[in-house]
């Protein structure tokens, strides 16, 4: 059957145009190096609350300004639900869940991901923002799913990336249902 | 060629093959009343059931939607509790998809597509009506979950391990289960039964390439459909079995790995989107080239993006699960593999365009439906294609953006197209025309309806609120913009609703002006279904149409002159069949496949509720399976049948060496 020329020309443009979407995809995914929450390790979530860390959910400093958060999704809360930490820090973030999927998703953040039980989700992010970002689950989970958020705080005052010597007298808190436990350097 | 290409005639002269039947197995006789209605094998009769068992459902679904929005209108609301929220969204998504959506495309996939393709009817009758009544069966006993201890509460996806008896110990998700797998019986039934149509049955000289495009976008659909219903059905069969009989596909507390369901669901549930957006392409292409009054643009491009789409379709379904761990190889594969499928799906939206530039536009109803869904489909399409993004789609993930993509989509999209449909083909269907001013109202109403609700949505959506949360606290600022989507959702609500007024307005006008037939062709347009009468005749083509091009109905009617101007050398009336056929032998109507239909569900409360149930309902079926196995091919007797020769225009030529086909 015969094709009209504009036809014809308009089938180049989107060849053309599914060549460009590969280059760019491709670039953005290998070259850019973008970040998506990956399985960071498998636990069993019939033992989560006899394996460490899980069964001390928290924060902990790995290194100067540089720290690890261990989250637990449950329904219908986040354990800890108050993360503190200084402006500037590079946090790593581990999220599994006990029980159903959840979501972690803090506000005004990139950070989102899918908390499946029996996966340990992990996402690296450094909070460069003084003020309080609520982290919220986003995967439904039932009649609790809208109560089930949790706070991250970023504060100010203990210098970036640890570097201030003022930032070792600072404590860390990270609470868990009126339990404080406190990680002092 | 077609295996079935005219109307089957008895030998004259040859004696009757099978005795004279038992009472329960001859064929039911009634023309019209209910009963008719209940045994009919016509594809006219049973596409207006679909769209009418839609219209009910859509109500339901619609209820679903304002108490969801009445709930959402004002922070801390409390006029859902948040058990009954959850079943509200859920059975809001499932009723919605599976009973409103997907049954219009079949009802204008039943309607129009043996029209389009010069055929009597389906291929298989009895089987077309079975998928009807399996599917409207199927929906009513999922909506009986509302009065059996409630619908489900999942979601209409229904994530493992949440869809499990101990999160969720009522029926709700039982009912889910059993009825959408009978559901899906009717749409695999009948894909196959479409598939065939167009396969076996078009018009002598229509080509595959000749064909409209609405009757390819039905065959693309009901493969699609073939291919995902299976992918569900087995999903929903393993939960079943997780739910009813103690197994442990998806049980996390026995090691189960619930990312199976997601896969399981999505494989299923990406071509499901685009089965549901396809039969509203299809009818857009044909009325926008009616109503530009050109041909449609890049009608193979057309074709084969249709196709391109319904292959691509199984290669994206990841995309939504970026935020599940997949990690970024798989991401960046699905990535690509979404941005690609947007390409054939941005090339339909230029083609229509393509269309519409330098077009004399009529802007009527079915036209400004269509611009309606051009438009809105592209908003949809544009924050899709941000999915392929995965840095911005980690972002979007379950949250309010991604329910206004998807409205976007659905509604903006696939039902503006199909309601611009109703008012193409309403006088094909009915004999009389929708009011045009009544419509444009409707229109306009439903587009400020529809922006107003959805629209906000992608901003609460950037902001974070999440999908599926009962309510939010007031400080989360999601307050403004909510209640602008509830105050739109009942603007919308009103827009929908004034179908059904037009309908009524309509039909009491061309009553009190005594019932004036719209002619043949109302709309001078040009694909063959327009060329037999309004209403069509139960035998649709007194002749079988010889077509020769695309459009063949528009290039009889207009012809390039010596000097290469295109004229009209025909009216539509001039050269429209007059609808007076004689001696057309259609498919007789059929008790069986209403009763085999009505067993199925009695098998499904049992599972539910006591198996020995299933007992009762599975004799209902053995014995319909009887009965339509051993019901003659035809009734000799019924009225209005003349079983001679075919009548004049046909081939009656004496050929008569082919037996008689079992109309199945």
């Amino acid at each position: 059957m015969g094709i009209d020329p504009y036809e014809k020309n308009w089938m180049r443009v989107s060849i053309l145009l599914l060549a460009v979407f590969f280059v760019i995809v491709t670039i953005g995914g290998f070259a850019m190096g973008f970040q998506v929450s990956g399985v960071s390790d498998e636990v069993d979530p019939r033992t989560l609350a006899q394996t460490e860390p899980w069964a001390n959910p928290g924060l902990r400093e790995v290194a100067p300004g540089e720290y690890e958060a261990y989250v637990v999704a449950q329904a219908w809360t986040f354990n800890p639900r108050v993360l503190e930490v200084p402006v500037g820090s590079k946090v790593t973030i581990y999220v599994t869940s006990s029980d159903l999927q959840h979501g972690f998703k803090v506000t005004d953040t990139n950070i989102n991901m899918q908390i499946v039980p029996g996966q340990v989700s992990k996402l690296v992010y450094t909070f460069d923002t003084v003020g309080e970002f609520p982290y919220l689950c986003t995967e439904y989970c039932g009649t609790g799913h809208a109560t089930m958020y949790g706070t991250v705080k970023v504060v100010a005052g203990s210098g970036t990336s640890g570097s201030d010597a003022n930032a070792s007298t600072s404590t860390i808190a990270s609470s868990s249902g009126g339990a404080t436990t406190e990680v002092t350097r | 060629m077609a295996i079935i290409d005219k109307p089957l005639a008895l030998p004259a002269g040859e004696p009757r093959r099978a005795a004279r039947p038992l009472g329960v197995f001859t064929r039911p006789k009634e023309q019209s009343g209910i009963s008719a209605w209940l045994t009919t094998v016509d594809h006219k009769k049973i596409g207006i059931m679909y769209g009418s068992a839609a219209l009910f459902f859509l109500l339901i679904g619609g209820v679903a939607a304002l108490a969801i929005r009445v709930q959402l209108a004002t922070p801390n609301n409390t006029f859902l509790s948040g058990d009954a929220y959850n079943r509200m969204y859920t059975m809001h998504g499932t009723v919605m998809v599976f009973l409103v959506v997907m049954p219009i495309g079949a009802a204008f996939a039943n309607f129009l597509m043996p029209l389009q393709v010069g055929a009597r009817d389906v291929a298989f009758p009895r089987i077309n009506a079975f998928s009807f009544w399996v599917f409207f069966f199927g929906g009513l006993m999922l909506n009986t979950s509302w009065f059996l201890g409630g619908g489900a509460d999942g979601g209409w996806f229904n994530y493992a391990p949440n869809n499990g008896v101990a999160f969720s110990p009522s029926h709700g998700i039982d009912f889910w289960n059993a009825g959408l797998l009978i559901a899906g019986i009717g749409s695999l039934t009948g894909s196959i039964n479409l598939i065939t149509t167009v396969l076996n049955m078009r018009a002598p000289g229509m080509t595959l390439m000749k064909m409209p495009v609405f009757t390819w976008m039905t065959l693309v659909t009901q493969f699609l459909l073939l291919f995902a219903i299976p992918v569900i059905t087995v999903a929903q069969l393993l939960l079943t079995f997780d739910r009813r009989f103690g197994a442990n596909f998806f049980n996390v507390q026995q090691g189960a790995d619930p990312l199976l369901w997601q896969h399981l669901f999505w494989v299923f549930g990406h071509p499901e989107v685009y089965l549901m957006i396809l039969p509203a392409f299809g009818i857009v292409s044909e009325i926008i080239p009616t109503f530009a009054r050109k041909p449609i643009f890049g009608y193979p491009f057309m074709v084969f993006s249709g196709i391109a789409i319904g292959f691509m379709g199984w290669g994206v379904w990841a995309h939504h699960m970026f935020v599940s761990g997949l990690g970024p190889l798989s991401v960046t594969a699905f990535s690509v593999a979404t941005m690609f499928i947007a390409v054939p799906t941005g090339v339909k939206i230029l083609n229509w365009m393509a269309t519409l530039w330098g077009g004399k536009l009529i802007l009527n109803t079915p036209m400004l439906f269509s611009i309606g869904l051009i438009t809105q489909f592209t908003v949809g399409g544009l924050s899709g294609v941000s999915h392929a993004i995965a840095p911005s789609d980690t972002q979007q993930t379950d949250t309010y953006y991604i329910v206004a993509h998807f409205h976007y989509v659905l509604f903006g999209g696939a039902f503006f197209g199909f309601v611009g449909g109703v008012y193409h083909w309403f006088p094909k269907a009915f004999g009389y025309k929708l009011n045009d001013t009544f419509g444009k109202v409707q229109f306009w109403m439903m587009v400020v309806g529809f922006n107003l609700t959805f629209g906000p949505m992608h901003i609460l959506g950037l902001q974070g609120m999440p999908r599926r949360m009962q309510t939010y606290d007031d400080a989360m600022g999601f307050n403004f913009w909510n209640l602008v989507a509830t105050i739109g959702a009942f603007i919308l609500g009103v827009g929908v609703m004034l179908l059904l007024a037009n309908v009524a307005y309509s039909y009491s006008k061309w009553k009190s002006a005594g019932r004036p037939n719209p002619g043949p062709d109302p709309w001078d347009a040009r694909t063959i279904e327009w060329s037999i009468p309004s209403p069509a005749p139960s035998h649709n083509f007194d002749t079988d149409p010889v077509v020769t091009s695309l459009d063949d109905f528009w290039h009889r009617k207009y012809q390039e002159d010596e000097n290469g101007v295109v004229r009209r050398v025909h009216t539509g009336e001039e050269i429209a069949q007059p609808g007076n056929g004689e001696g057309v032998h259609l498919p007789a109507p059929s008790y069986w496949p209403i009763v085999l239909a009505f067993g199925i569900p009695i098998i499904g409360y049992g599972i539910i509720f006591n198996l020995w149930l299933c007992i009762p309902g599975a004799l209902v079926v053995i014995g319909a399976l009887f009965g339509w196995a051993l019901e003659p091919a035809d009734d000799l007797d019924a009225p209005g049948h003349d079983h001679g020769h075919d009548g004049p225009g046909h081939d009656g030529s004496g050929d008569h060496a082919e037996p008689e086909l079992e109309t199945v």
